[in-house]
């Protein structure tokens, strides 16, 4: 056959590519004594979908929950180092390490990877020192920032602009002798983090099957009456005294 | 673009190069002295790929002044530039080349007379009565046929580089707009302005 | 296969990089605990300074290439910021820097509040141009080495000797894939200091820089206005009106202005100021407003 003299003679290029893209979104919102993580459980790849149960926010701590949007695989292996070295950590210390140095601790992580880089993207959100409502996003090499409100991974560009909208109060101005407020509620940010991916489900095909949101209450705050009669609420707490942890789990659609 | 020029005449020796720092199309500096005094009677400019161009020079710099250190008397220009060629060409054949062209001018107090030679980022070295380097060379070298005199005084060769400066900025397109000119005799080193 | 001949190697991308990590260890062997990458008390897994891991391959570099943004292909995976303008200068008075605060992966404004403006230490800044992690961890990485010479030799580093050590470093991984532009910003001993470093490798003492890609456009209206004994607030003002006058032409910067002031005693943050109001209405210290329009209806 022709085509294979063709094959015998001429060089072949092998060419590794260990990565993939399998959708999602993640989203996070900090208040001023709490923050909301949330993210879709999709797992895809090009139009198909591998499950519809895939989570990508996990609770690394009582006071520190870390979303990982982008490569699958890559990022449920880097959670899983993360949580190894928080757990060593706290074998050390004999304390959870506080979110400021999980972010560090993230970039270096990530920067580690600097020329095999892990193809995630990572929010960190949780409970600052000082009992304010934290949110660190990162690039896949590990530049990070503090922020109030962050979305990414494939309706990033999508949710962005809504959240910058709502929770920034861009392009809005406030009536006469008002003021747009630093930090929303609890029982305000909720909703705008499901109608974030209610929408985004309605026009992102990498986007739906279910939602999780975890919110991390620092100790003492009001928000946790916002959490007492909500539909599908669960606590994942670890410890008794402190920040507290909760998932609520919702549907999302499915086609 | 860089240019670099370099005579040698009746016991001395001229070196200039530019003083622009570029990035893509934006002049960064314009002072910048390419031009290192690698002993009291040794002159080498120095042009190239970006970062190697510095980190080579102070190389050979700090190596050539470790030599003085170590044998109380400096390396001759011949024995300079032969042990710059071979750094270059070593670095020619590892993972990371030094891509950087020099010119390498002395005064050899032993034999009491000037010597110039053209180096380039591949180690090639040639002992020439001129040399440049740079887009400025197209136009430099036949100039320099033309009018270089190794019997000069010293304001004759100073004027015949003036020709080569004035020659490309009249006619290359980007050309640099300020030169920094060192002479080397018997005396040593020092700055001339043009 | 490759592992073996890259152990042996001298000449393969991983000895390269062994050969930079080793620059990156070699002065603090005592220092050589968990302090950088926190091991958390288990400080002898990760020996030195920081290592890095690298895709067994022939060419780690052009693997990297291949799946990281590299300005030339959009369609990449790992998007890496791009985009940005940053200058610093010295005058009379101290170094004014002065950045734009916009992020962008591909035509997406992915940030427009990133902090350009790393605060290596209270005398020391570094701006942040090209890659957002690198800019970050090697000036963070900087400024703990700058820690340990003020502990080692009783005084502060100079700016030269600090933005040479950055120079160095980043030097000993050339052609691995780090990119940035960096101005390091201070006053030490000899007065008010601005070096630019590269990740070429190039570093230069100046008075006065412009990085990225609104560079030219910070430029022109810098150079137009710059003299030494500007005034603190002529100064300031000069900083802020380049910053607005890039971040209006050049569509990948922008959002708004981060000033800083580094005088004798250490820098200080001036400001934050959004370029949309800069434009309209000026920055509120009464200059502006700047934007042509308005500023021309004004004069009538």
């Amino acid at each position: 056959m022709p085509g294979s003299m063709v094959a015998m003679t001429q060089p072949v290029q092998q060419s590794f590519n260990p990565y993939t893209e399998n959708g999602g979104t993640i989203l996070a919102i900090a208040g001023s004594d709490f923050s909301v993580i949330a993210g879709d459980t999709r797992q895809s790849e090009g139009y198909s979908i591998q499950t519809r149960y895939a989570p990508k926010v996990f609770r690394l701590t009582d006071k520190a929950v870390l979303a990982v949007n982008g490569f699958a695989a890559d990022g449920n292996m880097f959670v899983k180092k993360v949580k190894q070295r928080l757990e060593w950590y706290r074998h050390a210390h004999a304390k959870d390490m506080p979110i400021r140095a999980i972010a560090r601790l993230i970039q270096t992580m990530l920067y580690a990877r600097r020329f095999f880089p892990y193809y995630v993207y990572n929010i960190l959100g949780g409970i600052e020192e000082d009992g304010t409502g934290a949110v660190y996003s990162f690039d896949p090499v590990g530049s990070y920032e503090r922020e109030t409100c962050r979305a990414a991974g494939a309706a990033q560009s999508l949710v962005q602009p809504f959240l910058d909208n709502q929770i920034y109060f861009k392009n809005q101005t406030p009536a006469a002798g008002t003021q747009f407020p630093q930090h929303l509620p609890l029982t305000s940010v909720l909703p705008l983090v499901i109608d974030s991916f209610t929408s985004a489900t309605e026009r992102h095909i990498e986007v739906g099957d279910g939602l999780e949101i975890y919110v991390v209450v620092a100790s003492g705050s009001t928000s946790l009456q916002g959490l007492q009669n909500l539909r599908g609420v669960q606590e994942v707490t670890g410890t008794t005294d402190g920040e507290r942890v909760f998932v609520i789990r919702r549907e999302l659609k499915k086609d | 673009m860089e240019n670099s020029f370099a005579l040698v005449g009746k016991g001395y020796l001229i070196v200039a190069a530019d003083t622009t720092a570029a990035r893509s199309i934006v002049k960064m500096k314009s002072d910048q002295d390419k031009i290192k005094a690698l002993s009291p009677h040794l002159l080498m400019t120095y042009s190239g790929e970006p970062g190697d161009t510095l980190q080579f020079a102070e190389f050979v710099e700090r190596n050539i002044r470790l030599y003085q250190i170590r044998n109380l008397y400096p390396l001759r220009p011949s024995a300079a530039a032969s042990w710059i060629r071979r750094s270059l060409a070593e670095s020619l054949r590892s993972r990371h080349p030094y891509s950087v062209n020099l010119l390498l001018g002395g005064y050899d107090i032993a034999s009491d007379d000037p010597h110039l030679y053209w180096i380039d980022y591949l180690g090639t070295l040639s002992e020439v009565p001129f040399a440049a380097h740079g887009y400025g060379a197209y136009f430099a070298l036949s100039l320099l046929d033309r009018y270089h005199d190794p019997n000069a005084t010293l304001e004759e060769g100073l004027a015949t580089l003036k020709r080569c400066i004035d020659e490309v900025s009249k006619r290359l397109v980007v050309s640099p707009d300020k030169y920094k000119v060192k002479v080397v005799d018997k005396d040593g080193i020092r700055d001339v302005e043009l | 296969m490759n592992t073996f001949v890259d152990l042996y190697s001298t000449t393969s991308a991983t000895a390269q990089l062994r050969r930079a990590q080793k620059i990156t260890e070699e002065e603090n062997e005592e220092f050589s605990d968990g302090s950088w990458g926190s091991q958390a008390g288990f400080g002898t897994i990760v020996k030195g300074g920081p290592s890095f891991m690298v895709p067994n391959v022939p060419d780690p570099t052009s693997f990297l290439r291949l799946h990281t943004d590299d300005h030339a292909d959009p369609s990449c995976r790992i998007k890496i910021q791009h985009g940005t303008t940053t200058l610093a200068f010295r005058f009379q008075g101290g170094v004014i820097v002065a950045v734009d605060s916009r992020a962008t992966a591909g035509s997406y404004i992915a940030s427009g509040t990133v902090k350009k403006v790393i605060e290596i230490n209270p005398y020391l800044l570094g701006t942040m141009a090209g890659g957002a992690a690198d800019c970050q961890y090697w000036e963070t990485y900087l400024g703990m080495h700058c820690r340990l010479h003020e502990l080692r030799n009783r005084e502060r580093i100079s700016v030269s000797a600090a933005s040479k050590y950055l120079s160095n470093l980043v030097y000993s991984y050339k052609g691995m894939g780090l990119s940035m532009g960096t101005m390091i910003c201070g006053w030490d001993k000899t007065g008010p200091a601005v070096f630019y470093v590269d990740s070429d490798g190039t570093r230069m003492k100046g008075d006065l820089f412009s990085v990225g890609s609104g560079s030219t456009f910070a430029y022109g209206v810098l150079d137009q206005g710059y003299r030494w004994d500007l005034t603190d607030e002529e100064a300031q003002e000069l900083g802020r009106r380049s910053i607005y006058a890039a971040g209006h032409r050049d569509a990948f910067s922008g959002n708004t202005c981060n000033l800083y002031h580094v005088k004798e005693n250490g820098w200080q943050f001036v400001g934050n100021y959004d370029i949309a109001k800069m434009h309209y209405e000026g920055n509120g210290t009464g200059a502006g407003p700047y934007g042509y329009e308005p500023r021309i209806t004004g004069e009538n």
